[in-house]
């Protein structure tokens, strides 16, 4: 290649991988908020999965679960792990329904015999007096939790549910942890927003693993292939 | 004799393959000292494919109704299926690396000038798959039903809806905007109705027509013969040394390169999938609730931002739709039959000033619409019209300078 050729493909091939890092690794123009999690329960989110109980095989995720079905389950729903708020849960038609129109959860592997995932506009259906309630006493209905922690991330859950008013003054959401254990008790309601939506280590295991196999395999063919080539151009008087 | 070799025997004395694969792979050449931006045409395919295999697995899923999308998309795919999340990262990853794709396709064919005769049909025809990619882009955007694909849904189908600005024949206009949303979102507000829409066009009518274009692309690019970086038109029987053949020259080459464009690209899918897949969109579409900031893909933020740096909507729009069609009459801007920015100095400065104005426009796009922003987003505007409305003069001096250095009719 030419000097003047060096320079062009600097010029040409170096704005074009900046261009595309700023799009899609980081751009530095554009303002994100960003929110931390206190360093004393960081570990609690970090893995939702790990046992707190040997003996029964406890998970954070699972007290979390039942964190969220006492304090959370009164106003909202979390329909991709089977929880419905309070008063349909507590409706005995509801079983009837979850039976009829729903499916056993079923996530990254793992059959939840006893949690149905019921289609929103039969929940919603059923649902529509409670849900009504809620909206003309909040201003609106309580979201389904289902993918918030996809949508918000953990800091800002975190500090959010720790004191709503702080990060969205004006929100009819209540702080509902208090006392010495409110960080921990709301680090492990995050924690199991975590473990619906995050595949488990293993799994997330198995994926890494594929990844680096799909991607060595075409890096290593790509070479093979470059290798044949100047063999086969070699043999037909091209080089 | 083997089995193998006796079938093949069988199919090609009824088929004649050898032949077909003859002509079509070893007699066919191309010039020896294509660079490497050429590969960019064979990405784009490798991508197209990708995104119709991926697409099929999702359509199995997928439900097309209000209630229904965004839990199939979310809950079903990602969760339910086995591999369903692989197949929807490859499906997001494939839209934006085939939008990347075309526009560095597009960019090497403005570069090389491989718009000028006898290649204009090409152009045009690739344009149109431009276009057509576009749509489906939008539509399929739409289709997760998340907070990000209603309002961005919403917003785009109101840009055209700004023509109701007009300074003059305000009724008429009028009319006009009201036409094309309503065709655009099938109907005043966003139903089932619309989303069926959407989804048809998404998965059968969009691809059909994209196939259709590609295979007239493709045959456009053999019966004119691919473009030469050099930019002169080499005589395939007079310098045969100027050329290869396709097969195995090329077909290694590309070959090679389409794995390591392969290998980056299953990074993203298995490993950085945040920006295909955004955060906000994980949110369920709520017409109630509109988000701060709604802007389009980053694939369209150029001329979203040259929309929005115009004070009137009407004439804001008019810009938007004069740059796509600056793109389709690039062959008669750029007249003089001088190619390639290799031997065009002036255009090769003039490109320099485009792509950076355009890249700049994308980047101003992403950020918040301050003042500043706006202004900024004027003067990269004038210079990627510059650009364009610069084309006749350019060629116009430098087929001066090519004449009077003696050089002959092309």
């Amino acid at each position: 290649m030419t000097p003047w050729g060096v320079i062009k493909t600097i010029i040409f091939g170096g704005s074009t991988l900046v261009f595309f890092f700023i799009l899609w690794f980081y751009n530095p123009f554009k303002h994100v908020e960003h929110y931390e999690v206190d360093e004393e329960v960081k570990e609690i989110i970090e893995n939702p999965w790990k046992k707190v109980d040997e003996k029964s095989g406890k998970t954070i995720a699972d007290e979390g679960r039942e964190l969220f079905i006492q304090r959370c389950a009164g106003c909202h729903s979390l329909r991709y792990d089977g929880i419905y708020v309070a008063p349909v849960q507590a409706d005995p038609r509801w079983k009837k329904v979850e039976q009829a129109a729903g499916r056993p959860v079923y996530r990254f592997g793992v059959l939840y015999k006893d949690r149905f995932f019921v289609p929103r506009d039969v929940y919603e259906a059923f649902a529509h007096e409670v849900l009504e309630s809620f909206k003309s006493s909040f201003g609106q209905v309580p979201p389904d939790l289902s993918t918030i922690y996809l949508a918000r991330g953990e800091g800002y859950l975190y500090r959010f549910i720790l004191n709503p008013n702080e990060i969205l003054p004006g929100t009819s959401m209540p702080p509902v942890f208090a006392g010495p254990s409110a960080k921990e008790e709301t680090a492990k309601v995050v924690a199991y927003l975590k473990s619906v939506n995050t595949p488990p280590p293993q799994e997330q295991t198995k994926r890494a693993i594929m990844g680096v196999a799909v991607i060595l395999y075409f890096v290593i063919f790509g070479a093979l292939f470059w290798r044949y080539r100047e063999v086969v151009l070699r043999r037909l008087g091209y080089h | 004799m083997g089995l193998i070799q006796r079938i093949i025997d069988w199919i090609d004395e009824r088929a004649h393959v050898r032949e077909l694969y003859k002509s079509l792979m070893i007699d066919y050449k191309v010039p020896k000292n294509l660079t490497f931006p050429y590969v960019f045409g064979v990405f784009a395919l490798v991508t197209f494919v990708i995104q119709i295999v991926s697409g099929m697995v999702l359509l199995l899923y997928y439900k097309p109704s209000i209630a229904d999308a965004f839990d199939s998309a979310t809950y079903t795919i990602m969760g339910e299926i086995p591999f369903g999340w692989l197949f929807r990262h490859i499906h997001a990853t494939g839209a934006n690396f085939f939008m990347a794709i075309i526009y560095l396709h597009m960019f090497t064919g403005i570069y090389y000038n491989a718009y000028k005769k006898p290649r204009e049909l090409v152009w045009i025809v690739g344009w149109l798959i431009y276009l057509v990619l576009i749509l489906t882009a939008l539509s399929g955007y739409l289709l997760p039903w998340g907070q990000l694909s209603y309002w961005g849904f919403i917003v785009t189908t109101e840009i055209p809806g700004s023509l109701a600005d007009a300074p003059i024949f305000k009724d008429f206009f009028k009319a006009i905007a009201e036409t094309i949303v309503l065709w655009m979102k099938g109907g005043y507000v966003v139903t089932d109705i619309t989303l069926g829409r959407v989804f048809g066009s998404h998965v059968l009518i969009y691809p059909l027509l994209l196939l259709a274009l590609v295979g007239v692309h493709l045959y456009l690019v053999r019966a004119a013969g691919i473009s030469n970086p050099d930019g002169i038109e080499y005589d395939k029987k007079k310098h045969p040394d100027k050329f290869v053949p396709f097969h195995p020259y090329m077909t290694l080459k590309e070959g090679a390169y389409t794995m390591w464009y392969l290998a980056i690209f299953f990074f993203f899918v298995f490993f950085h999938i945040s920006h295909f897949l955004p955060p906000d969109n994980f949110e369920p579409a709520n017409p109630l609730k509109t988000p701060a900031h709604i802007a389009p893909e980053w694939y369209l933020l150029a001329f979203y931002e040259v929309f929005r740096s115009i004070p009137s909507k009407f004439w804001g729009f008019v810009a938007f739709s004069a740059l796509l069609l600056f793109l389709l009459i690039l062959p008669v801007l750029d007249w003089s039959p001088l190619k390639s920015a290799r031997r065009r100095p002036l255009f090769f400065v003039a490109f320099l000033a485009f792509m950076y104005g355009s890249m700049a426009l994308t980047i101003l796009g992403s950020m918040e619409p301050t003042p500043l922003n706006a202004k900024l987003g004027m003067i990269f505007g004038a210079v990627v019209f510059g650009f364009f409305l610069s084309l006749p003069i350019i060629s116009f001096i430098e087929y001066g300078w090519y004449k009077a250095k003696g050089g002959k009719e092309q």
